[in-house]
């Protein structure tokens, strides 16, 4: 009804008895106040809602639907938004929301807590800091790294810790949202196309990704897409939501993706139906590679000294060619894609050399689709089907997280790679692989770099990156802007804060013990984990970001709107077990109680969104920046983390005055300031607060050309969001190698395709060949299928994991409105016949155990699960669990040591980047009955 | 040799004290903006005399000698009987004695001083708590565009020079064409031939200006 139509009589409304009218529930949507709203959901996705308001409280939000269409019969991404950001409001008045300053006052762990001032708690943390500082040096302060909460809630915290000289853990090392097989082959990870751009496909293949429940904002266009004519096939273990609206449904079994796309690779090439000139410019599959090393023709191999990165190819007139560096444009240059040929080299004897294509079909010489069938389940007259149906046309794989997350996720993503390779599908419209989708606000990125506000300083920062990169292209001419980007990017991480939690996991959260379990690893390994991990130090392939070192444990940690405890595999023994002793002070800001809260000396509480300005982190996917004003004050004495942060290097500085610790040297050298703490922090109170800092980025970000000229958050409060104009100067934003336009989808890879670029890998080209010898030594030089692991032991099931529809990970756990969705307790989903074999029967309790811990759930049995797979949905909290033991404790959390390779072309550390990730799905394990009276309460 | 010097505005980070460059088209559209923002400052009894001695049009025509674009600077004819009386009674019946240069009549005042506070703040100026006018005076305002024409002249650094060029157009589309165009339209169809020179000119230079930045800026 609208505000202006006539109420119906009271009476036709009334409840008898509860005294409430019908003009009650009309007051329940009246509002004096709108503001804009989106959510920090971590959903990659920045969905504009309207927030409104009245008495200070907020009474509810809706989508706004205001986004303009981009391109002509392209449908708009209108309305953008969910249950969970329709949900959001009911959050800020939950029972487990921190409205106060928290010390815990019994064993930690016991839920005893007292409330404490602001002053108290800030005191109480600058002193742990400060006393670290004085005696480990500030590699012993460890932050997790998040992107949760959006941009003004990571980057005070991110802002104290550079001053500091701290160490940030990587987020994408801690969550593992990592597409390391597409780094592997692009050089980059970060390679998605605007959303809308799927409506231009003709085929999609859901892979590893079921959008149905985790991209409900962007899932129209997939519906479109079919009505446009687009086939949709699901290819996933279980028949899963988003399978229903397919055309086909591909039951794969767990782990053999590789298998399947390898097969359907082997078809494409057997039929001749693959894409011949794309493959020549694109791929490294003309490149030469030698027979008796396996290694790349390299130009030092035929002169001395000879450059170490420059390969080649068999031109059909010319014979033995370099290939170009600085262009995939093959001009005159027609590679002949078959060898065997005969080189010379500088020592006078001849090898023979035989192209990446080559070895390939020789490769795929056991992935006939019979082969194949009988290793991934999937019938070969399906792999055909899928092959036909992918070539020719266009493709795009919309991916999602849950590939990385498989121990050979990479092998699976490199395979999923080559279909697209052979096939030509990537750099069109319609086209390529959608998984991790960051875009560069570049306001953000020179943050760190300005020393005062205002356009002068940000044009002083863009002219020395851009003196830096005309120093490095002088070395390297051939290197597009991209690569320069990334390695001022690596200069800068080397002083930087940034680390890879691997090492920091190794060292002092237990792991060693984990990963050295040759078991639960991949045979081809020749020597423990561990003797890996210390010839890759040894090497320098991971020099200056190994942090802390191994001899100096942590000894206070902060996490900011992280929640190791839910997150980290390995489960409590890991965290609470061995890296909590070793902490002086575990610091948790955060806007809830969550499982981290739960266990730290110190809840700080934090303002949510709708109390405080913010921005959502910014994506591809949306490619556009959305706003989050401050409907009301937050509530309690919640604090937004600038206030915090800022506060807290006030109160540091002041502290270690007072223990004469003016300055002190971190572990590379460097002297830090503590006595200037709080004003290097607001530059000397330049920094007025954070919706200053906010306007500095927005107007920066114009400057950059990232944004509209004119963008201010005064924009951002008219217009709620603000679409990108470039994705910037810096990686990420370049990585997508795509022009932003005003009236047409953002396809990735356009400039590799249509400008030629190179690729920032070490061949230059999408390298599908890694001939390092540690990936020879393991037989993935290409890309190939393994059975995963025996991670968890030798159990009959598979374990494997995905977003739930009602929550990303756990931020939605305590929301009455989305916990009355479901069951509102955690579930293991298994199959009618492993029920039935167990004398498990729905909905009773079961224990799920193996090797490494057990934990107890109520069982959901479905036919949509298949035999031998069990499911459980991430983000449950591990208090929802019996004995605060959730999932994560039969995950041992298992690494992968290739990505321990380093010093590699692009295989090297940037962050957010390449580095190795823990492994979650595919644990074997058992299930069975909890017997009556134990386990979890119904 | 040109100088600037701000009547609302103070350098919050850059360079202090007068700054000298030769004069350009970059320069004389500094000028005029000076110009204008100099008139709007100053009181009617002191204008009326720069009226009645010639200083407006000699002193616009001065400044705007270098322009890069057409400028038509039309004559200021004094009315038989004029003093700075019936001017000033003329000021204070048009632009309300000032009271209608500040802000345009904006309904959310305090947000609009809050943006343009923001923007000359980005721009290294800030407003001065101890000036006569508020920041959304259009004295201020003309200052700020006089700046921002000034620093583009004035440095060495061709991006920064583009961010100043953009500035102006942004400026000029969102803090002064938004409401000077209707300014001049409502108060001018009442206001006696000087006051009614000043804001046509004003209304001229302001939309001819606009396209030509935009011009330079490809759009």
């Amino acid at each position: 009804m609208g505000e202006g139509d006539a109420a119906p009589p009271a009476s036709a409304g009334d409840r008898p008895g509860t005294g409430a009218t019908a003009d009650d529930y009309r007051s329940r949507w009246t509002w004096e106040r709108v503001t804009w709203g989106t959510h920090c959901l971590n959903c990659l996705a920045g969905c504009p809602y309207r927030v409104f308001s009245r008495d200070g409280e907020v009474a509810f939000e809706e989508q706004a639907g205001t986004i303009d269409p981009v391109a002509s019969g392209v449908p708009d991404m209108n309305p953008l938004g969910c249950q969970k950001g329709g949900a959001w409001s009911a959050q800020l008045s939950s029972e487990d929301r921190v409205l106060h300053p928290l010390r815990r006052v019994g064993e930690r762990g016991s839920g005893k807590w007292e409330q404490i001032t602001w002053e108290e708690a800030l005191a109480e943390v600058a002193e742990a800091v400060v006393a670290v500082l004085d005696e480990d040096g500030p590699e012993a302060v460890v932050f997790e790294e998040s992107v949760e909460g959006g941009l003004l809630a990571q980057a005070p915290f991110l802002r104290l810790a550079a001053l500091l000289g701290a160490v940030t853990l990587d987020a994408n090392g801690l969550v593992n949202d990592l597409p390391t097989g597409q780094h592997l082959t692009f050089g980059k990870f970060s390679c998605a196309s605007t959303v809308d751009d799927t409506f231009l496909a003709d085929v999609l293949l859901l892979w590893h990704s079921n959008p149905a429940y985790t991209s409900i904002p962007y899932h129209h266009f997939i519906s479109e897409a079919r009505y446009r004519g687009a086939q949709v096939v699901a290819i996933a273990p279980d028949y899963n939501a988003s399978a229903v609206g397919s055309d086909l449904y591909v039951p794969v079994r767990p782990g053999t993706d590789a298998a399947l796309a390898l097969a359907m690779c082997r078809v494409v090439l057997d039929e001749d139906l693959w894409d011949r000139q794309f493959v020549l410019t694109q791929t490294d599959l003309p490149l030469l590679v030698r027979s008796d090393t396996g290694r790349y023709l390299r130009q030092r191999d035929l002169r001395a000294g000879g450059d170490e990165e420059t390969f080649h190819l068999w031109d059909r007139a010319g014979g033995l060619t370099a290939a170009p560096r600085g262009t995939l444009d093959l001009g005159t240059l027609d590679p002949v894609l078959e060898g065997p040929f005969t080189v010379t080299l500088a020592d006078g004897t001849e090898v023979e050399v035989v192209t990446v294509l080559d070895l390939l079909r020789r490769h795929l010489g056991v992935y006939a689709p019979e082969d194949a069938a009988a290793i991934c389940g999937v019938p070969a007259s399906t792999i055909r089907r899928l092959a036909h149906l992918v070539a020719g046309r266009r493709v795009k794989i919309l991916e999602g997280f849950n590939g990385p997350k498989y121990f050979h996720g990479d092998l699976m993503e490199r395979s999923m790679c080559l279909v697209l390779a052979l096939t030509g599908n990537w750099g069109r419209p319609g086209t390529g692989i959608q998984g991790l989708a960051l875009a560069g606000l570049d306001g953000y990125l020179l943050f760190s770099m300005k020393t005062r506000p205002g356009v002068e300083e940000t044009a002083r920062v863009l002219d020395g990156i851009d003196q830096a990169m005309a120093q490095m292209r002088k070395r390297d001419p051939d290197a597009t802007d991209e690569m320069l980007g990334n390695q001022l990017l690596a200069l800068a991480t080397s002083s930087g804060t940034a680390a890879p939690p691997v090492f920091f996991n190794y060292h002092h959260a237990g792991y060693d013990e984990t990963w050295n379990r040759p078991e639960w690893s991949d045979p081809t390994m020749t020597k423990p984990f561990g003797d890996y991990l210390r010839d890759a130090l040894r090497r320098g392939w991971w020099g200056g970001v190994a942090r802390p070192g191994a001899s100096t444990p942590p000894r206070v940690l902060f996490t900011v709107g992280t929640n190791p405890m839910r997150r980290a595999r390995g489960g409590r023994a890991k965290l609470v077990d061995t890296l909590w002793p070793k902490l002086d002070k575990v610091v948790v800001v955060d806007f809830r109680m969550s499982a981290t809260a739960l266990q730290a000396d110190l809840v700080l509480p934090a303002a949510m969104q709708y109390e405080r300005v913010n921005v959502q982190y910014p994506i591809t996917h949306m490619l556009r920046l959305a706003f989050s004003d401050a409907a009301t004050p937050p509530r309690g004495e919640a604090r937004t983390e600038w206030e915090i942060f800022s506060a807290l290097a006030r109160t540091i500085a002041e502290r270690a005055v007072a223990v004469g610790l003016d300055e002190y040297d971190d572990a590379r050298r460097q002297t830090r300031h503590a006595a200037r703490l709080g004003e290097d922090f607001d530059l000397g109170g330049q920094l007025s607060g954070e919706e200053m800092v906010l306007d500095e980025w927005v107007r920066d970000s114009a400057d950059a050309g990232t944004l509209p000229p004119g963008s201010s958050v005064e924009r951002l409060r008219r217009d709620g969001s603000i679409r990108f104009t470039g994705l910037g100067t810096f990686a990420p934003g370049l990585s997508v190698a795509a022009d932003v336009r005003d009236d047409e989808v953002m396809t990735a890879f356009r400039w590799h395709v249509e400008q030629h670029l190179p690729y920032p890998t070490l061949t230059r080209r999408a390298q599908f060949y890694i001939d390092h010898p540690w990936f020879l030594e393991a037989g993935e030089q290409l890309p190939t299928h393994k059975e995963p692991p025996r991670m968890g032991g030798e159990y009959p099931l598979v374990l494997t994991s995905g977003h739930s529809r009602w929550t990303v990970h756990s931020i939605g756990m305590g929301n009455r409105h989305l916990l009355g969705t479901h069951r509102g307790r955690p579930l293991v989903v298994m199959s009618e016949e492993d029920a039935a074999a167990r004398g498990v029967a729905e909905g009773e309790k079961v224990r799920v155990s193996n090797d490494h811990g057990a934990f107890e759930a109520m069982v959901r049995v479905t036919g949509r699960v298949r035999p031998g797979q069990v499911i459980v949905y991430n983000g449950f909290e591990p208090h929802m669990f019996r004995r605060w033991e959730g999932a994560n404790e039969v995950e041992p959390g298992m690494v992968k040591w290739l990505h321990l390779v380093g010093k590699y072309g692009h295989l090297r550390y940037l962050p957010f980047g390449w580095q190795p990730v823990p492994a979650d799905r595919a644990v074997f394990v058992e299930v069975a009955a909890v017997p009556a009276g134990g386990g979890v309460d119904r | 040799m040109f100088t600037y010097s701000l009547q609302g505005l103070e350098l919050s980070a850059a360079e202090a004290g007068p700054i000298e460059v030769e004069e350009n088209e970059t320069t004389a559209r500094s000028a005029v903006y000076q110009f204008f923002g100099g008139w709007f400052a100053t009181a009617p009894a002191d204008l009326f005399d720069q009226a009645a001695e010639g200083k407006w049009v000699a002193g616009l025509t001065e400044a705007a000698s270098l322009l890069p674009f057409g400028f038509a600077i039309g004559p200021v004819e004094v009315p038989a009987g004029a003093d700075a009386a019936s001017f000033a009674a003329d000021h204070e019946r048009v632009l309300g004695g000032g009271a209608l240069l500040g802000g345009g009549g904006r309904a959310d005042r305090e947000a609009e001083i809050a943006a343009v506070r923001r923007e000359y703040e980005y721009f290294g100026l800030a407003a001065s708590d101890a000036a006569p006018r508020p920041a959304d005076h259009l004295a201020t305002e003309l200052d700020f565009l006089q700046y921002l024409c000034f620093r583009e002249a004035a440095t060495p650094s061709p991006r920064l020079a583009t961010s100043f060029r953009r500035a102006q157009r942004d400026f000029l589309d969102a803090h002064v064409l938004d409401w000077v165009p209707g300014l001049v339209a409502s108060a001018g169809r009442g206001a006696g031939p000087l006051v009614g020179w000043t804001l046509d000119q004003l209304a001229a230079f302001v939309s001819a200006d606009r396209a030509y930045v935009a011009e330079r800026l490809g759009g």
